[in-house]
């Protein structure tokens, strides 16, 4: 039982990452506190939702246009974003909860307030490891999640772009100083944060299910390991993302399923107590 | 010159002339009101009583009214929110003088509305609501035509009589309706010599149960009756399927019953147990022409098939309709008190129920049929006397499916 316990802790840590990457990307370089991430990431679920139930489109292929979908609505976002005063995070906060509840009653307008579920036949397949089973639908969001985080961090550590977005994440005004384009790398961040959001979303309506208002618990979930983390750690977001997996799961099996929720938000608020600039994150 | 002189005259005149049409167009017609969730994360519920609701308010008017009077249907959204139901419910008793009160999905929103609704005497029937509670607070006005009773009694007996499991686990969801309804289930399989080996809350919308059905195949849970909603038996069945564990039987009361949820599910829906009070195909004895009528109109307003939550708004507003008919027809005064004193005494045979209420509000006659999904179709497996094919127990195993 606990290394299926393990095992699902890892992938829900996975995914849980994969969705708060974005959140934490763009907050990172902009102090931009987007409300409104869960609702672009049902949005990009349910264009793949749309594209497979409508054109019979296999999930693959509806990645693009979901991409595609998210890239130009955060674009919009940074626009309007860009337009805020100081204080950013509290001007954002207030843009970004209004524009959540516009995005909400425009998914309710367009795809009801159904619950959608995108299925994936293979995904309930599967490989068996001695007693340990691993389904496909597991072993992809392990894998898409892991492989994104991957690729993610190669980008931040070794090019030029990604120094010049860890630059400005660590000190906007000496990243301006020493000559990076602070505004530009602000678009960067909400270019990449969309590619992010874009690929979780479908993913979402996989092994979750969409409806309009799912994203509110998708924000949360981003927050709290954003603050789990610390803000712009590659690395210790998905080491956090993994930590409230697996405890969780654990909470679980050991106490309830009812401890659930509880214990993710004991850990949160014992971190905010004890380490509030986050798990790993050295004190400067 | 002239013109510009008497302006303001033919301006008072026709403001007049605007007041007196809206004052007596207005008094022609009887205002009923309803608050449902109508976004929100209730919103899919909600829209469906409201499309209820419509569909008896079109019925009466299409045949001539309230003794001659149309009735006029006041709608508003509480957004999922208690805060917004009760503002709402203040609005439609305080300022527009609504007759009556109907609709309502859930007992964090129908609970704060039923106190509004005494505080101004005027009668409420919910469209759905369960929590034992609201009906022992000696609210006069609150009437309501679903209750918990409703469910527990018929998987009651299934569970005792028929599928008779070694080891029962029974899952809720952390809502007062779902929790009291574990409550009763479990006490009356106990009352019966079943026990449930294992009972466990979780939260409405858990994102992985994974854990969780780890802990039910390690302690090989042979039947499941999960109080959850719509959403999670989507996930939880999914991953049930995902995680090679089979029960014998897995039991959703709540939201498995819906022709959408074999439309998200597919084949994956096959052989799950639920209960529904009526379906377009399943309807109270002696209801079908009723049944018909109703189904025939929804499709015509909507354009799909009603369910049993649509027939659940159409049913608490048959109620309030048929309650004021009553008053009017005893040439009494159409008040809060009259109205609820005919609520009372109602009794009304209706597709989902006869509809009578005891002297605290709940429905006397509210029964669910237990359904098995076989073959894409729900199909009655209790009551014996309604049913319309054998259960298929143990159902097969996920790796014995195609």
């Amino acid at each position: 039982m606990w290394t299926t316990v393990l095992v699902s802790g890892i992938t829900l840590g996975s995914f849980y990452t994969l969705v708060a990457l974005g959140f934490a990307l763009i907050f990172g370089v902009t102090h931009t506190f987007n409300l409104a991430h869960g609702e672009l990431l049902v949005l990009a679920g349910y264009v793949a939702y749309w594209l497979w139930k409508t054109y019979g489109i296999s999930l693959l292929f509806t990645f693009p246009a979901a991409i595609l979908a998210t890239l130009v609505v955060c674009l919009i976002l940074q626009r309007l974003f860009s337009r805020l005063r100081e204080p950013m995070e509290m001007n954002s906060i207030v843009l970004s909860f209004g524009l959540a509840i516009l995005l909400q009653n425009g998914m309710l307008f367009f795809f009801s307030g159904d619950y959608r579920l995108i299925r994936v036949p293979t995904f309930n397949q599967g490989l068996h490891f001695n007693t340990l089973y691993l389904s496909y639908g597991q072993l992809t969001l392990l894998a898409l999640s892991l492989l994104v985080i991957g690729l993610l961090y190669l980008l931040m550590r070794h090019t030029f772009l990604g120094k010049a977005l860890r630059a400005t994440i660590q000190d906007r005004e000496a990243a301006a100083l020493a000559g990076i384009n602070v505004g530009g790398m602000g678009v960067l961040a909400f270019a990449i944060g969309a590619i992010l959001i874009g690929l979780a979303g479908p993913l979402y309506g996989c092994v979750h299910y969409l409806y309009p208002t799912a994203g509110l618990q998708a924000t949360l979930l981003a927050i709290t390991i954003t603050i789990f983390a610390g803000v712009g750690r590659i690395r210790t977001l998905i080491l956090g993302g993994w930590i409230l997996g697996f405890a969780e799961s654990g909470a679980v099996v050991l106490l309830g399923a009812s401890w659930r929720e509880l214990v993710s938000a004991v850990m949160l608020i014992t971190l905010l107590a004890l380490r509030p600039q986050g798990i790993f994150e050295r004190e400067q | 010159m002239l013109c510009c002189k008497r302006f303001p005259i033919i301006a008072c005149l026709l403001l007049l002339a605007f007041w007196c049409y809206s004052t007596f167009a207005v008094a022609a017609t009887i205002k009923i009101g309803e608050i449902n969730p109508l976004t929100g994360r209730l919103a899919k519920q909600g829209s469906e009583i409201h499309q209820g609701v419509a569909v008896a308010v079109a019925e009466v008017n299409d045949r001539g009214g309230l003794n001659g009077r149309q009735v006029e249907l006041i709608s508003r959204d509480d957004q999922s929110q208690p805060d917004v139901a009760i503002s709402r419910a203040e609005e439609l008793c305080g300022w527009k003088k609504v007759m009556a009160l109907t609709g309502g999905y859930n007992d964090s929103l129908v609970g704060p509305i039923s106190e509004v609704a005494k505080k101004y005497e005027v009668p409420y029937v919910a469209s759905a609501s369960l929590q034992k509670q609201l009906t022992q607070r000696e609210n006069p006005y609150f009437f309501r035509v679903a209750n918990l009773h409703g469910f527990v009694q018929p998987l009651c007996g299934i569970l005792s009589e028929s599928l008779r499991p070694q080891r029962l686990a029974l899952l809720h969801t952390a809502t007062p309706g779902s929790t009291e309804f574990a409550r009763d289930l479990r006490s009356c399989l106990q009352s019966r010599g079943i026990a449930v080996m294992l009972m466990e809350k979780f939260r409405p919308g858990t994102p992985d149960f994974t854990p969780l059905i780890a802990k039910l195949a390690s302690m090989n849970m042979d039947v499941i009756v999960s109080g959850g909603f719509f959403a999670d038996h989507l996930l939880l069945v999914r991953q049930l399927k995902e995680n090679r564990v089979s029960p014998k039987a897995y039991i959703g009361p709540f939201g498995i019953a819906y022709e959408s949820f074999i439309r998200e599910m597919g084949e994956n829906a096959e052989y799950l147990y639920s209960t529904f009070a009526w379906n377009p195909g399943i309807t109270n004895p002696d209801t079908e022409a009723a049944s018909k009528d109703f189904v025939e109109r929804f499709r015509s307003m909507f354009h799909r098939e009603p369910n049993t939550t649509n027939m659940h708004g159409y049913t608490s507003t048959r109620a309030v309709l048929a309650a004021m008919q009553n008053v009017l027809h005893q040439k009494k005064p159409l008040t809060g008190p009259n109205i609820r004193q005919s609520l009372a005494e109602l009794d009304l045979v209706l597709p989902m129920e006869r509809v009578a209420f005891d002297k605290h509000g709940d429905p006397h006659h509210y029964q669910h049929l237990v359904v098995q999904i076989q073959k894409g179709k729900f199909e009655v497996v209790y009551p014996p006397e309604r049913s319309t094919a054998s259960a298929i127990y143990p159902m097969p195993r996920w790796s014995q499916r195609k």
